[in-house]
């Protein structure tokens, strides 16, 4: 049974929802990621299981129980804050003592539990330290620390590295990852970074104007994106919205117009029974020759090429629409050239 | 750099004169040994000073405008923080007219509200003219302490109470333990300058005096009508000194560019 | 839960000023409309045809004008020039600008008694360098009242006004003169313009505090009456409550037609920037 059940949700605000019989289930342990662009429910989400938020509508089961009416100072769920909202006017231990002693806990018990989550996070020797004299780093790891250190049920980040640089993310992500599987922790995830959320999380819910596209492992979704707007989130910037699909031959056949492309049948291709297919730049080829008898070729002129490092990209023309192809070559292709796009079977996803 | 421009520079300063000037004149004759108010003073005295303490009415009016505008002050904080925090927290159905009518002090002649004091809370309301003075004068500082303890909260991160109730804490300790004492600066400050506009206040003073009550300025006010010798002169200064101390203590809380802003 | 608390903590401020000032002001501009029982506007009739009366609200317009005219004049350029002074020098010259403010009303008119009086430092100074014979009679005339409202506002108007030129980009006065504009076009069509707004604020408290200062006109003003001590006068010397009511109510009115017109002046001139 999951450990965190969102049953129908529903959240207004002033009279719009934001979000509307939303569902989502966390299982116990788990590192689940909220990801979207802005204004998507993401964080009204992680705010409705705090406690910040009252839903409208529907209910949140917790290990069991409902917790839709439980006050937010009776959840016990740890929450890291994108600005960190550590206590200005107390130091380093005080900060992350402060849950501790409204448990009521001995002080001499407080000292041992508070030195022992600063040595987890790295900030052993920064106890008498006010926040305003740390970087924004090290607030970070004492914001961790005090949300940890209560023994929460549930740990909820909102965007906690947005306000780092670029390879203290990377570090501090690693980190939370660490911490959070070390102490099998339920966690759930905020953040906008898909490469963040990727690559720390054990599932990721793809979210769009309030609704979640796609929930599943990352390695799922990268492969195997469900919807036009979970594959475009991801990278995949070539589609082609057919007009009839059959089967023949163990293939799917796709048909728009006169041309007719072929699909293998796969779990990307199998997910939907969808027209719409979207392929990677990285994945459709590009050549001067047509091979014979080589299936899904379509003809069409190179428009722009941009060099990228490794490979060079380009946008070619065709009769169909165009097309990002990004590949590795010696020298690049000069516009106008005429060449054969390729769209192997296997590397097509259909999507809804 | 910008250029200096000399013209303007002498403008200015004749006008600092003209603003200071009469300040340090009266300075001076305060130490007039005759009884006479002459500029320049004949001599060097302190007999004046010395006078002050000597008239009774003086010692009893300064007392009672201490005690006013101190007991007014509390009952002010009483009812302005919770005000304030109100009004910077949430957005709500008229909170444009809440915000008005607690600015309005501020906005009616002061003149007029000691005398619809006078009509009802003396008279109809039949209270005694201590508690008119009391609740006069809360009146006058509220809008005051309103102001400064709102504009502190404009810059509040609110996500720290957030935190703190996501900890297990409850609103009432999360106020007393996490918002009141980042705030404590704009208080004291807030606390000051009412203080200061609620012990120079004249206009509902006037109003409230009566057999044997009367503020530290009304009586002043008596007194300069019908005497004109330097213990006046005396008391400015002292009141001066006061005022310079009080402005040391609002700058060091909160900037002087306090009174700069809008 | 949140709504309930939320009225809890107005409730008790809102309940004071209702009870203790909202429902006096309205209940004695409400008075001034019955006489004995029966609705009238006898006390306004009274007020407008009497030439006493009309005297008294002509010199308490005249000396707020004027104050505020000269607040102004006086005023706005000693603002410009502290706003672009150095942060320490500013602050200095604030710090004495804003002194005066916070002093009590009582010594700084007093302070002008001791200069414009018949034996005071102005005609002692003036006779002592021969350029009278006998001494001004300055002290209790609409003048000495003009001077020392004068003296009482010009800080609130600096104040102000340094404020406002302090949040105009300096980057746009550069981009003027990087145009083509010399120092005082830039000044012109720059500077003024954008400090408008805080001009009418400033002008605003200047004209409705003088219109309805106590302390200033009871020492400085003398016999001539201002609506201010005419008030007072009626509520304790006379004990005609009524006229005080119709006098406090006109005093309100013409407060906040003031505010009104200068907000709507303000906004219009908001939108050009």
């Amino acid at each position: 049974m999951a450990l965190l059940a969102l049953e129908n949700v529903s959240v207004a605000y002033d009279n719009q929802y934001i979000l509307q019989n939303f569902n989502l289930n966390i299982e116990k342990g788990q590192l689940v990621s909220l990801l979207g662009p802005s204004g998507c429910g993401k964080t009204t989400t992680l705010r409705l299981i705090a406690g910040f938020l009252e839903a409208k509508e529907g209910r949140f089961l917790f290990d069991g129980k409902d917790y839709t009416r439980v006050p937010v100072n009776k959840r016990n769920f740890g929450f890291v804050f994108q600005s960190y909202a550590l206590f200005p006017h107390l130091s380093v231990f005080d900060n992350v003592a402060f849950g501790l002693r409204l448990r009521k806990v001995s002080e001499a018990e407080v000292k041992k539990r508070v030195m022992e989550m600063l040595e987890v996070v790295n900030l052993t020797g920064f106890e008498k330290r006010f926040p305003k004299e740390l970087s924004g780093g090290q607030r970070q790891r004492v914001a961790i620390a005090r949300a940890l250190v209560i023994k929460p049920d549930l740990l909820l980040f909102d965007e906690p590295l947005s306000n780092l640089d670029a390879n203290l993310r990377v570090n501090m992500r690693v980190e939370i990852r660490r911490i959070q599987q070390e102490l099998g922790i339920t966690t759930v995830y905020v953040s906008h970074d898909q490469e963040e959320c990727f690559s720390i999380s054990d599932r990721v819910a793809i979210m769009n104007k309030g609704v979640i596209e796609q929930l599943d492992e990352p390695a799922v979704i990268f492969k195997y994106p469900k919807t036009e707007f979970v594959a475009r989130f991801i990278g995949f910037t070539n589609f082609i919205t057919f007009d009839e699909r059959s089967e023949h031959d163990g293939k799917i056949l796709l048909r728009i117009g006169d041309v007719v492309f072929q699909a293998g049948k796969n779990p990307g291709t199998l997910q939907s029974n969808g027209k719409k297919c979207a392929l990677r730049p990285d994945d459709v080829r590009v050549t001067t020759e047509a091979a014979e008898k080589q299936e899904n070729l379509l003809p069409g002129k190179v428009k722009v090429s941009t060099f990228l490092g490794r490979s060079y990209q380009y946008v070619v023309e065709t009769k169909l629409g165009d097309f990002t192809v990004n590949q590795e070559m010696e020298s690049p292709y000069r516009n106008g050239e005429n060449v054969y796009l390729h769209f192997p079977q296997d590397k097509m996803v259909l999507v809804d | 750099m910008q250029e200096k421009n000399p013209g303007l520079a002498l403008f200015t300063f004749l006008v600092f004169v003209f603003l200071l000037g009469p300040l340090v004149i009266i300075t001076f004759t305060s130490f007039e040994p005759g009884t006479v108010l002459r500029f320049p003073p004949d001599g060097f005295s302190l007999r004046w000073y010395e006078n002050i303490f000597k008239v009774k009415m003086f010692l009893k009016t300064f007392g009672t405008s201490i005690f006013v505008s101190l007991a007014g002050n509390l009952f002010a904080l009483l009812l302005g923080i919770p005000a304030a925090y109100a009004l910077s927290r949430f957005s709500f159905k008229g909170k444009s007219l809440l915000n008005a009518i607690f600015i309005s002090p501020v906005l009616i002649p002061g003149i007029v509200m000691g005398f619809a004091m006078l009509k009802y809370v003396l008279v109809t309301y039949d209270l005694p003219i201590y508690a008119g003075l009391l609740i006069g004068h809360t009146v006058i500082m509220l809008p005051f302490i309103i102001r400064v303890v709102a504009s502190s909260l404009s810059n509040f991160d609110f996500a720290i109470e957030e935190a703190a109730l996501s900890l297990g804490a409850g609103r009432i300790a999360t106020f007393f333990k996490i918002v009141l004492p980042n705030i404590r600066s704009g208080i004291i400050a807030a606390i000051l300058i009412a203080f200061l506009e609620s012990f120079n206040n004249v206009d509902i003073s006037v109003f409230m005096t009566g057999p044997g009550v009367s503020t530290f300025p009304i009586q002043l006010l008596t007194y300069v009508e019908n005497n004109f010798d330097p213990t006046i002169a005396a008391i400015s200064v002292l009141l001066m000194i006061i005022t310079i101390l009080f402005m040391f203590g609002i700058e060091r809380l909160m900037g002087l560019s306090y009174f700069t802003k809008r | 839960m949140k709504n309930k608390g939320l009225y809890l903590l107005l409730l008790p401020g809102v309940l004071f000023l209702a009870v203790f000032l909202v429902i006096p002001i309205a209940l004695t501009i409400a008075s001034t409309f019955y006489n004995e029982g029966s609705f009238t506007v006898q006390g306004y009739v009274t007020f407008l045809s009497d030439p006493y009366y009309l005297k008294i609200l002509w010199t308490t317009l005249r000396v707020s004008l004027v104050t505020t005219f000269v607040c102004i004049l006086l005023g706005f350029p000693v603002a410009y020039y502290i706003s672009r002074l150095t942060v320490r020098k500013k602050g200095i010259l604030l710090a004495l600008a804003v002194f005066p403010l916070l002093t009590s009303s009582v010594v700084r008119s007093f302070s002008w008694m001791v200069i414009l009086g018949k034996k005071g430092l102005l005609n002692s100074s003036l006779q002592w360098l021969g350029l009278i014979e006998k001494p001004l009679e300055i002290l209790y005339t609409p003048t000495a009242m003009m001077i020392g409202m004068i003296h009482l506002f010009l800080p609130l108007i600096i104040i102000t006004l340094v404020g406002v030129m302090e949040n105009i980009d300096p980057d746009l006065l550069k981009a003027a003169e990087s145009l083509g504009a010399s120092r005082f076009t830039a000044f012109r069509k720059v500077i003024f313009p954008l400090s408008m707004p805080g001009l009418i604020v400033g002008s605003i408290l200047v004209f409705v505090g003088s219109l309805t200062a106590y302390t200033t006109p009871a020492l400085l003003g003398g016999k001539q009456g201002v609506l201010s001590t005419f008030l007072y006068q009626n509520a304790v010397t006379l004990n005609d409550w009524h006229m005080a009511s119709v006098i406090a109510t006109i005093m309100i009115v013409v407060t906040f037609v003031v505010i009104g017109l200068m907000n709507k002046v303000a906004t219009k001139l908001n939108p050009k920037g």
